[in-house]
């Protein structure tokens, strides 16, 4: 009997036919809980995007009336639009997609080459040299000696501050050296044979072939630049050109009730926009902007997420 | 292990390698000589980046916290305060133009004479080639002394023709402008002298170099950059020592030695900060560590739900969360709890206009409220390790409880449990060992006038200290004692890991 039970178990393991199973109340009332559980929190994961999402794609008149709790009312775009006499918003967005794009590309040159160089042990001190960029991650001298090296470096109020510091990352270089380290030697030794570089491997074998975990630090590394704020925060603060998306986003959010703060004075029609939108419509459109490009890669993300997972793990 | 020792063997091959001939004794003598032309090398491209290396600071009206890599790169850098003195006449833009291409001279100098350096390190051919640009660079630098001499001596003229010496301050640096003139004449020297200890390389010579300087020259920008964002903000360190503010220079006369330290311990204004900023940052640290068991369960009952497709669907979504920043939290956090966010809007609709609280602003239970967010925003994301490690838990140990009368939940105790215990021992000790670092951002957006007081954690609180009141000693203070209780927490950790599971975590 018992071999019986387990044998329909074990038919049914990660399946999606529970019938044969015969469920106890308990099982019942437990997986109604379990269920209703997930469900409930799955639901507080999805709502506030899509509230946000159905007041600004509403009429603003509504919104500004708060009408729209539920179901998008009076569909419009105009939001949108309007979204050009912001202050700024454009640039900021600019500036956002050029860091997240440079910032992550040099990122994952670079971590691949390092990735691939600290494997070979001929390198003079190889074990130094790696201990050198590892321990890195452990320490770090704070936030204000940081800040006063930057400014000493001369990375203040520039884009550059965006990207250089961030182009040798210690965690991604790991990952690249783990990986390469299980490509089969024999690849590496043949082209040695025939006389092949160190960069001529690197370039023809190791980069074509590491492309997985390319893609992985890639994605984390570019939705990391595009949530990143301290940097435009403490170390742009006198360049408002130079003010990342999620900077502005942070200051319409502080900037209240002031339309005035937030629409740029150079629209002469600044009275009509005045009437459609008020501060609470440019803040949801400004976040809609600001989560559209996280979403758009997001289901390409997923099946990055098990490499991705050392990464969290390690970084605590 | 196979890979690298039968690279060792290819690297000595004939097939790949020419073997360089013996080193004659003129040649010994001229890797003597390399290491001070190296150390030359190496100290020059450093002192580019020090403001107190700066031999371009030639008037007193230089911010004196610009190094000469600044000036070389932005002539604004160095006219930032000459605004009226140009207008005035009291100096002419041309020589500042001058004085930052000089500097760009002297940084293209080091960098012909990096490359010199690094090219040092090939075969007989390659050294001589590599002795022509370090001469080329000796001699760019020996220009560029000269240059800066002749600047000098304009800004002076001008500045006596417009009688604004007491303005323009005109200063000749003259020790550091030295110093630059002794590594022009070191690279020339070395470079001559070197050439004529080095055998000629052979007609059929390539251009070579042995793979382990190859190698390392590869991995040299990367140290390089590491150094420079990693470990050169040690050496703000020092301002911990100083009274300082923006704009000062350190210096003998502002040298406090640990009077930031024993503020912090003595002024009853700091101290009460301090007991504040700690109870806060411990507090929320404390709550995370505490709490820190509920993605396990997330992912032990979620795996309990046999319905593939809800269980990706909630895997989906309740990752979300994770990838998007604190601001856009806020932003969130704003729709739904403000005045006019969905819960106020909700109740009116339902039960009629007036109600109007904003949930943000009160300063109730901040402390389980900020664990909250947190938790909804990491909660699946952190669930995602232990869901894998579920996955591959050995099936067979399920089977045998049910075989011995086990239910659902004796089986998650007695073997899903233990089998994730090691996973969650490694961020449970990773946690503790950054129970001083729980960032600003998240208490950053979230504070207003209201709650301030229990958000000030100590990420938060050395920024509002050090870059919003600009007390930056006093900050840096903080964040060393900080680093330096971290890395020994880590270490505590670390050897906790080694001496309970065997294994390290770091």
């Amino acid at each position: 009997m018992a071999e019986i039970t387990l044998k329909k178990k074990h038919e049914t393991e990660g399946g999606e036919n529970k019938s044969h199973i015969k469920l106890t109340t308990g099982d019942i009332i437990f997986n109604i809980i379990n269920y209703a559980f997930f469900f409930i929190f799955t639901f507080t994961c999805i709502f506030p995007f899509y509230y946000i999402f159905i007041n600004t794609i509403s009429d603003p008149t509504l919104v500004t009336r708060g009408a729209i709790t539920l179901i998008p009312k009076g569909l419009t775009l105009s939001n949108y639009k309007q979204m050009g006499a912001v202050n700024d918003l454009w640039n900021s967005v600019l500036i956002t997609f050029l860091r997240t794009f440079l910032g992550t590309a040099l990122m994952v040159v670079v971590s691949s080459l390092a990735g691939y160089l600290v494997t070979k042990r001929e390198m003079w001190h190889r074990q130094f040299w790696y201990r050198f960029l590892v321990i890195t991650m452990y320490f770090n001298a704070g936030l204000i000696p940081w800040y006063l090296n930057m400014s000493m470096l001369g990375l203040t109020n520039t884009f550059a501050a965006y990207i250089i510091p961030g182009i040798v990352s210690p965690y991604n270089i790991i990952l690249v050296k783990t990986y390469v380290e299980s490509i089969p030697a024999e690849i590496e030794e043949s082209a040695f044979m025939d006389g092949a570089s160190y960069w001529t491997i690197y370039r023809k074998i190791i980069w074509p072939l590491s492309k997985p975990i390319l893609a992985t630090i890639a994605i984390f590394g570019a939705v990391g630049q595009w949530n990143s704020f301290q940097d435009s925060l403490i170390l742009n603060a006198n360049s408002p050109e130079l003010y990342t998306l999620q900077h502005r986003l942070y200051i319409y959010l502080n900037s209240s009730s002031n339309l005035g703060a937030i629409m740029s004075s150079s629209t002469t029609d600044v009275g009509n926009l005045a009437t459609s939108l008020n501060t609470k419509i440019i803040q949801y459109t400004i976040s809609m902007v600001t989560i559209i490009p996280i979403l758009c890669v997001y289901p390409f993300m997923q099946r990055y997420f098990e490499k991705g997972l050392m990464l969290g793990a390690v970084k605590g | 292990m196979a890979k690298n020792s039968t690279a060792d063997l290819l690297m000595g091959s004939p097939v790949v390698r020419r073997k360089e001939a013996e080193k004659t004794p003129s040649e010994r003598i001229a890797d003597k000589i390399y290491w001070l032309l190296r150390a030359a090398v190496v100290a020059n491209v450093v002192m580019l980046f020090f403001p107190y290396f700066n031999p371009a600071r030639l008037s007193g009206m230089i911010n004196r916290n610009l190094s000469l890599f600044s000036c070389g790169v932005s002539y604004q850098s160095i006219v930032s305060n000459f605004g009226r003195a140009f207008r005035q006449g009291w100096v002419t833009e041309g020589t500042f133009h001058a004085l930052n291409l000089c500097a760009a001279l002297i940084i293209l100098a080091v960098v012909v004479a990096a490359a010199g350096g690094c090219m040092s390190l090939g075969n007989r051919k390659m050294k001589k080639a590599g002795l022509v640009v370090t001469l080329i660079s000796g001699l760019m630098e020996l220009g560029a002394y000269f240059w800066l001499r002749q600047i000098y001596v304009a800004i002076v003229n001008e500045a006596t023709a417009s009688n604004r010496m007491k303005n323009v301050e005109p200063l000749y640096p003259v020790g550091i402008n030295t110093l630059y003139l002794v590594l022009a004449i070191i690279y020339i020297v070395c470079a001559v002298g070197i050439f004529f200890l080095i055998p000629a390389p052979e007609k059929s010579d390539r251009f070579d170099m042995e793979p382990k300087f190859q190698l390392f020259l590869m991995m040299l920008p990367i140290i390089a950059l590491a150094f420079v964002f990693s470990y050169l903000p040690l050496y703000g360190w020092r301002y911990a020592f100083y009274d300082y503010k923006a704009g000062d220079v350190l210096s003998s006369e502002n040298y406090v030695g640990f009077k930031w330290f024993t503020q912090l311990l003595q002024n009853s204004a700091t101290k009460r900060d301090i007991v504040t900023v700690l109870k806060n940052t411990l507090a929320m640290s404390g709550l995370g560590i505490i709490t820190s068991w509920i993605p396990m369960a997330f992912a032990i009952f979620l795996s309990e739900i046999k319905n593939m497709r809800f269980r990706r669907f909630v895997q989906t979504f309740t990752t979300i969360p994770n990838f998007i920043s604190w601001v856009l939290v806020y932003a969130i956090a704003l729709a739904i709890f403000s005045t006019d966010g969905f819960i106020n809007t909700m109740l009116n609709s339902l039960y009629g206009a007036g109600h109007s609280t904003n949930y943000l602003m009160s300063a109730d239970h901040m402390w389980l409220k900020m664990l909250a967010w947190g938790l909804w925003k990491g909660v699946g994301w952190s669930a995602i390790i232990y869901v894998a490690a579920i996955s591959g838990i050995d099936q067979g140990l399920y089977e045998a409880a049910t075989v011995d009368g086990a239910g659902r939940f004796a089986k998650m105790w007695y073997i899903t449990v233990p089998e994730l215990i090691p996973t969650y021992c490694v961020l449970l000790l990773m946690s503790i060992a950054n129970i001083l670092s729980n960032g600003m951002e998240q208490y950053m957006v979230f504070s207003n006038s209201m709650n301030r007081e229990s958000l000030q954690v100590l990420d938060l609180y050395v920024y509002n200290l050090g870059i919003n009141s600009g007390l930056i000693p006093l900050s840096t203070v903080i964040g060393m004692v900080k680093s330096v209780v971290s890395v020994i927490l880590l270490f505590v950790a670390n050897s906790v890991s080694k001496a309970i599971r065997g294994e390290s975590i770091v």
